[in-house]
């Protein structure tokens, strides 16, 4: 009964710390964007006053496949949330391990992509394309890291990757796994589609890609499955190479770490063309999780 | 004697239903569907028998058998319940066209061939029904004439290769054994030597190989698959081809069974890892050439060859896991590739084509279709609480655990290559803008949306439940000498890994439950009409641009140079030089009789000469 109680706390607890976290970022990161750039930037609670206004405006609807889409997108990510584990916060992660993740994260883009396909906007309709084509390019990458991962630590599960690491040392720092966390920093910005990967969603180009018909609360549902986004991907990471953590706190810790550090590196990078970003992620990325995967088969045979 | 029934009516059907069109086209349409239901009703009763039964005593001095265990049953269902759904979406799919008396002839007579098939006891009746099936085929390809001669044409050449290959594998059992009783020979092959298996696995493979559409045989699939008739594109794709699957299953675990099948070779050369990599080749590249169509029946068509990659892979890979993944994955790709032929079916029924750049925002028109197209995909790409989800994983997670992870890394690959074409099937289709011309299309009649209804549903209980199929599956791995598996009716239960679709499934009612409520409850939404849409103040002309035309255009372009079929080709090569050859050879016949005078005279003189110089006689 206890732990039954325990569960429970948890599955509603996940995802409240992760949009908190999720939403943080947002505000973070444009308030380091801004001081990079010399500007003093907005508080960092405005991704919250922006939704709360949203929540309260009128947005437009194109039938109903633009509404359900956007809900499958939000509840997509809310459920990748909790087969993630969040420090000691794991509640549905012994459901299938890291394969139901990496299929589960497909939900988002393809709510998203429905929703916006109704939408019959040029733009949307490239959005889509573009971050389609994108996904494709960093997927080759981040499956040949996650495959090389799971081989090293013999399992899909993630709890074991996290508890296995916790009992020697962080994969980030054996020897061939590094190769596979450098390889997933350098995909990280296309993950989460900041620049210069903003190809899907560039602004001033396609007038926010997939966003373009979106006003009032689809806006907003849109902004926290970003937020969830961020949280997912940086999460991911610090799972599978920073050793996860003990606690909740260490954990937040050591995304905002990697989630900085990951901000600085590309804030200052104009924005790729499509191909040139699918060179990009075909190249370096993917050798170097390649040469990885390589050397993890090498020993163990 | 229950077996040799079925394949009398199913027979016999056919024929009846040929001769009662001939008097009147509602009895046949009646008769066909009762027929059709009828098989499957037959078949479901015969759940969990096995036996043998002699229905043919001394034919060229042998018996022909028929034989039912858990592995026929498994693939008579799937058979005889697509084949009754193809049929049901047939009455209105066929209407209007001509011939449909002998189209309907075809098609029962095409399902009832494949229940034989997979009834088969031995080889020669198996060997009698795979060339019903191949011919009957042939003909239902070319219904439409035109270009579907053609690929037809294609279909049977290659087919009959494949039959050839059979027809000496066959034989050269039979002068080994001297019987072609498949248990039989099942019991007497573990004294044959390695050379001899492989040469039978060899060129049995290259038969089943053919059918199977496996990388490099693949080439008869695109065109036979998007010239059919839609319905039969279904059966052709959904189970025709896994005939392919059940023949790769019956040499390799039921004749040869396991262990020699994996004894043969070592490391990388063996016949198992070559098969396994045949497998991910036949994933991988098809997948890819699949994104750059632009017809929907050609794109499903390379997504089917793709698809039969991951169930070779699975086959061919020899673990209980990979097999339960890949004989549930043959089960759920004829669920789902049927599904979307019919939906591209029903849409090119209403707006007369097929073609991904001109069509657009049919959803709205026929929402039956689309919801279970969009079923379909998720599906095909193995979305989770779909069925395609549950044998996916199956396969990946034994590639991840049992090592080789390159091959678990091509059919990852594989399967963000199949969301890029489903993705651009769905939108192209039903999202996007509707066309002024497509503004009147009606909804798709009912006998179009029961067969996409009824397969939708059971992709989602399959993906919900997946111990029903599993159970089953289980069993045919049992019989092939394998540990039973763990199954629960929500998934299966390892010490490596376990899967809980119901876990899943509840997360998501919830928290979708949960988004809808907030959604609910903020401010209303204003429906607006398509051509209200942003466009940054400029003016967007309606029916001016068609947003879908080369919807991956940037990756096209990079792709592309690497995506020649370079087999097609060389198979054209040897048939254009084989023409040519033969035209050369055709000279000789001038159809002078001067010139005959002068053959023979030439020749004559050829014998006297060689008599005079080296006294041959």
């Amino acid at each position: 009964m206890e732990s039954m109680v325990a569960k429970i706390t948890q599955i509603i607890l996940s995802p409240v710390l992760a949009l908190i976290v999720g939403v943080f970022f947002l505000g973070l990161a444009r308030k380091i964007m801004a001081r990079i750039h010399w500007r003093y930037g907005p508080p960092l609670i405005q991704p919250v006053i922006d939704m709360i206004k949203l929540f309260y405006q009128k947005g437009v609807s194109h039938g109903r496949i633009f509404d359900l889409g956007i809900i499958l997108s939000l509840a997509g990510s809310i459920v990748v949330v909790l087969f993630l584990p969040f420090g000691r916060i794991a509640p549905l992660s012994n459901s299938g391990g890291l394969l139901v993740i990496l299929y589960m994260m497909l939900l988002a883009p393809l709510g998203m992509a429905l929703s916006g396909g109704q939408g019959a906007n040029p733009n949307i309709s490239i959005g889509i394309s573009r971050k389609l084509i994108l996904s494709l390019g960093y997927e080759a990458p981040l499956l040949l890291i996650l495959l090389a991962v799971m081989t090293h630590y013999k399992t899909i599960s993630i709890v074991e990757v996290v508890s296995a690491q916790q009992s020697t040392s962080w994969s980030i720092i054996s020897f061939p796994l590094f190769l596979s966390g450098l390889s997933y920093f350098l995909i990280l910005p296309a993950i989460l589609g900041i620049r210069p990967f903003d190809v899907s969603s560039a602004p001033q180009e396609i007038s926010s890609g997939p966003m373009a018909e979106y006003g009032g609360k689809y806006l907003a549902l849109a902004t926290i499955e970003h937020a969830f986004v961020l949280f997912i991907s940086i999460a991911l990471f610090v799972n599978l190479f920073l050793g996860g953590a003990a606690n909740p706190f260490i954990f937040f810790v050591k995304m905002l770490v990697v989630f900085v550090l990951g901000l600085c590196v590309n804030a200052v990078f104009p924005r790729f063309r499509i191909e040139q970003a699918i060179k990009y992620l075909w190249k370096w990325p993917t050798l170097l999780a390649f040469v990885s995967l390589i050397i993890i088969m090498a020993i163990r045979s | 004697m229950s077996l040799e029934i079925l394949l009398i009516i199913a027979f016999g059907g056919a024929l009846f239903t040929y001769l009662v069109g001939k008097v009147s086209y509602k009895g046949r349409d009646f008769l066909a569907v009762a027929i059709s239901l009828a098989l499957v009703a037959f078949v479901a009763c015969l759940y969990g028998k096995a036996g043998e039964e002699t229905f043919y005593y001394g034919f060229l001095g042998l018996n022909l058998v028929l034989r039912l265990n858990m592995l026929s049953w498994f693939f008579a269902i799937a058979i005889s319940s697509l084949g009754a759904l193809c049929t049901i979406f047939s009455l209105s799919y066929m209407k209007a066209r001509e011939r449909t008396d002998f189209y309907f002839l075809m098609m029962l007579l095409v399902n009832a061939a494949m229940l034989g098939i997979v009834l088969a006891g031995d080889l020669i009746s198996f060997y009698i029904f795979w060339e019903i099936m191949s011919w009957s085929a042939f003909l239902l390809i070319s219904y439409n004439r035109g270009p579907a001669l053609a690929a037809g044409m294609k279909y049977i050449i290659m087919s009959i290769i494949g039959s050839v290959c059979f027809l000496v594998g066959m034989l050269s059992l039979y002068v080994s054994f001297d019987t072609l009783n498949i248990s039989q020979i099942a019991s007497v092959i573990g004294s044959a030597s390695s050379g001899y298996i492989l040469f039978i696995l060899t060129v049995f493979g290259i038969a089943f190989g053919i059918k199977n559409a496996v990388l490099p045989f693949h080439t008869w699939l695109p065109d036979a698959h998007s010239e059919a008739p839609a319905p039969f594109s279904a059966v052709l794709s959904g189970i025709l081809i896994k005939m392919g699957t059940y023949g790769f299953l019956l040499v390799l675990y039921v004749i040869v069974g396991l262990k020699l099948f994996l004894g043969l070779g070592s490391g990388i050369f063996s016949f198992h890892s070559v098969l396994c990599l045949l497998g991910a080749v036949t994933i991988i590249i098809p997948t890819f050439i699949a994104v750059l169509q632009t017809d929907a029946k050609r794109l499903l068509a390379w997504s089917t060859i793709g698809q039969a990659g991951y169930i070779i892979l699975g086959i061919a890979f020899g673990t209980n896991l990979a097999l339960a993944g890949g004989i549930f994955h043959f089960f759920n790709h004829a669920l789902f590739k049927a599904l979307l032929f019919f939906a591209v079916g029903a849409v090119e029924f209403r707006t007369q084509t097929r073609d991904l750049d001109s069509l657009g925002g049919l959803a709205k028109k026929m929402p039956v279709v689309f919801i279970a197209t969009l079923v379909g995909i998720c599906a095909l790409i193995g979305v989770p609480l779909t069925s395609g989800f549950v044998s996916k994983w199956l396969i990946y997670k034994t590639l991840i655990l049992e090592g080789s992870p390159f091959l678990a890394f091509f059919a990852l690959a594989g399967t963000w290559g199949t969301i890029l074409y489903s993705y651009k099937l769905i939108h192209n289709v039903f999202l996007g803008q509707l066309p002024e011309k497509y503004k009147t299309v009606e909804k798709a009649p009912f006998s179009m949306q029961l067969p996409v209804v009824v397969l939708s549903v059971a992709i989602l209980l399959f993906g919900i439940l997946p111990g029903i199929p599993l159970k089953v599956i289980d069993l045919v791995g049992v019989s092939f000498g394998f540990e039973i598996l763990n199954v629960t009716l929500r998934g299966i239960v390892s010490e490596t890994g376990t899967l809980n679709t119901i876990n899943i499934f509840s997360a998501v009612l919830v928290a979708a439950a949960l988004v809808w409520l907030v959604f609910r409850s903020t401010t209303k939404s204003v429906p607006v009409t398509q051509e209200d849409s942003y466009a940054a103040g400029a003016h967007t002309p309606v029916d001016k641009y068609h947003y879908t035309v080369e919807f991956y255009n940037p990756l096209q372009k990079m792709i592309e140079p690497f995506l020649r079929d370079v087999i097609d080709e060389f198979y054209y090569w040897i048939a254009s030089s084989v023409r040519s050859l033969a035209s050369g050879v055709r000279r000789i016949y001038s159809g002078d009789v001067g010139n005959y005078v002068m053959y023979i005279i030439l020749f004559l003189s050829l014998l006297i000469f060689v008599q005079m110089k080296w006294k041959v006689w």
